[in-house]
């Protein structure tokens, strides 16, 4: 029983190669599921039931099905219907689909929390429905919720590790080539649990700082 | 008969990977509530060392992807031990880690729920630590603790389907063998995605009866 790091210093420029993929994956889903849970989390609060129906049943397939089911779904049903996406394009637009159920949540909470009474000012001074939501419901809604939607951002950097049964060599792919490269597995994936741990810390905490940033000022 | 057509052989495989699915939640979810429960115990009584190991521990798990989880155990772990590990053991041990980490996380906050006055008033009437938390945190804890854990369930139900890449033949893997088979993906991965679907519905259905039940003791019952 021997645990050696030494000679996965080589393999240092893939490990790093993989973290951007996996970065620059979550960041683009960061960006698309938080405009499908925006979108879906404002459909979910309107005052048409059909419309508040279609959100919820989004958001229910979304969260109650395995996201490597999902994601198979979409990397072998897409062909099928003439839709060629890369593995990275089909990941990022599973990731930003499963992503958007959970934001939607989040955003929701953050919409029902606002006090009635700032929304009948609103109306009150007639201001248009397009700008109650711009200038008044959003900001308040995203302000309140940029903490659990760090707990939403970190689940999406864990479960971007999906990507690698797709094919896609991001950090947990990469991670696997370099194990079978080594024959050190144990070191690799130790390494590896340690820089997903490492990362989700560093979103947790940006997550909190921002908060702080935003909601500066209020009790 | 065309090669790419469904047989009936493919329902016993779907049954099949359907029941390891089910019987791998079942065990991992028990062994996991077990080794939660007393990791949450030695947070409860103080324990020096382990308890701050414990807490560290459950950060580490909670923090990092399954499937890497799943890696280290099933290719790392009979390298570094130079044992054996077939792909059900290593999907038993790192599923059943996995849950005990979220266990522990749910049953500290359920313990800490419960109002330190009544802590110090059941201290003034004489009753020990074991007697505090069996008959006055437990009761309460577990009430509260229903909620996150029927969220915990449904997750853990949809994460079972990441062992599927280390080759145990369970709901996901005979969908993919399926899907390679047939050629059909949006029949076969509607189907898979629909039987999750179902369980996951069935798991919230279970825990929302036992928490009404749980609950029946503060509920208000007229005049």
């Amino acid at each position: 029983m021997t645990f050696d790091l030494a000679p996965l210093a080589p393999y240092i420029g893939d490990f790093a190669a993989g973290a951007r993929l996996t970065a620059l994956a979550c960041a683009l889903a960061l960006a698309g599921g938080l405009a499908l849970g925006i979108v879906a989390a404002l459909m979910r609060t309107a005052a048409l039931p059909a419309v508040r129906r279609a959100a919820e049943i989004y958001v229910d397939v979304f969260r109650n099905v395995p996201f490597i089911v999902q994601l198979f779904f979409l990397f072998y049903g897409l062909p099928e219907i003439g839709v060629r996406l890369s593995a990275f394009g089909t990941g990022v637009l599973a990731l930003s689909l499963a992503g958007g159920a959970f934001t939607s949540d989040v955003i929701r909470s953050g919409i029902l929390a606002i006090e009635p009474g700032v929304l009948e000012a609103a109306q009150v001074s007639g201001l248009s429905r397009l700008a109650i939501y711009r200038r008044i419901v959003l900001p308040i809604a995203l302000r309140s919720s940029v903490r659990p939607l760090g707990s939403v951002f970190v689940n999406l950097v864990l479960t971007s590790s999906i990507l690698s049964a797709i094919t896609l060599n991001e950090l947990t792919g990469s991670a696997k080539i370099v194990a079978s490269d080594t024959f050190q597995p144990f070191e690799v994936y130790a390494v590896l649990l340690l820089v997903y741990a490492v990362m989700t810390w560093l979103v947790s905490l940006s997550s909190a700082a921002l908060h702080r940033r935003l909601n500066r000022g209020q009790g | 008969m065309q090669y790419t057509d469904f047989a009936p052989h493919d329902l016993i495989l779907l049954l099949q990977g359907l029941g390891v699915s089910i019987a791998l939640f079942a065990a991992t979810t028990a062994i996991g509530l077990a080794i939660g429960l007393a990791w949450a115990m030695l947070r409860y009584y103080r324990t020096p060392l382990l308890s701050p190991l414990a807490a560290l521990l459950a950060e580490l798990l909670k923090n990092s992807p399954v499937l890497v989880q799943l890696f280290l155990v099933f290719f790392g772990l009979p390298v570094l031990l130079e044992t054996e590990l077939t792909p059900v053991q290593a999907a038993l041990i790192t599923l059943s880690g996995n849950t005990a980490a979220f266990i522990y996380v749910i049953a500290v906050s359920a313990i800490e729920s419960v109002g330190r006055d009544q802590l110090e008033t059941a201290r003034v009437f004489g009753l020990r630590r074991w007697q505090i938390l069996r008959r006055i945190v437990a009761p309460q804890a577990a009430a509260f603790a229903l909620g996150p854990l029927t969220g915990l369930l449904v997750n853990q139900l949809q994460v079972t389907s990441l062992i599927s890449v280390i080759g145990v033949v369970d709901l996901t893997k005979a969908g993919a063998i399926l899907n390679l088979r047939t050629l059909k993906p949006f029949v076969v991965w509607t189907v898979i995605g629909l039987l999750y679907y179902l369980m996951a519905r069935l798991i919230a259905k279970a825990c929302a009866r036992v928490e009404t039940r749980l609950r029946a003791h503060s509920e208000w019952k007229g005049l």
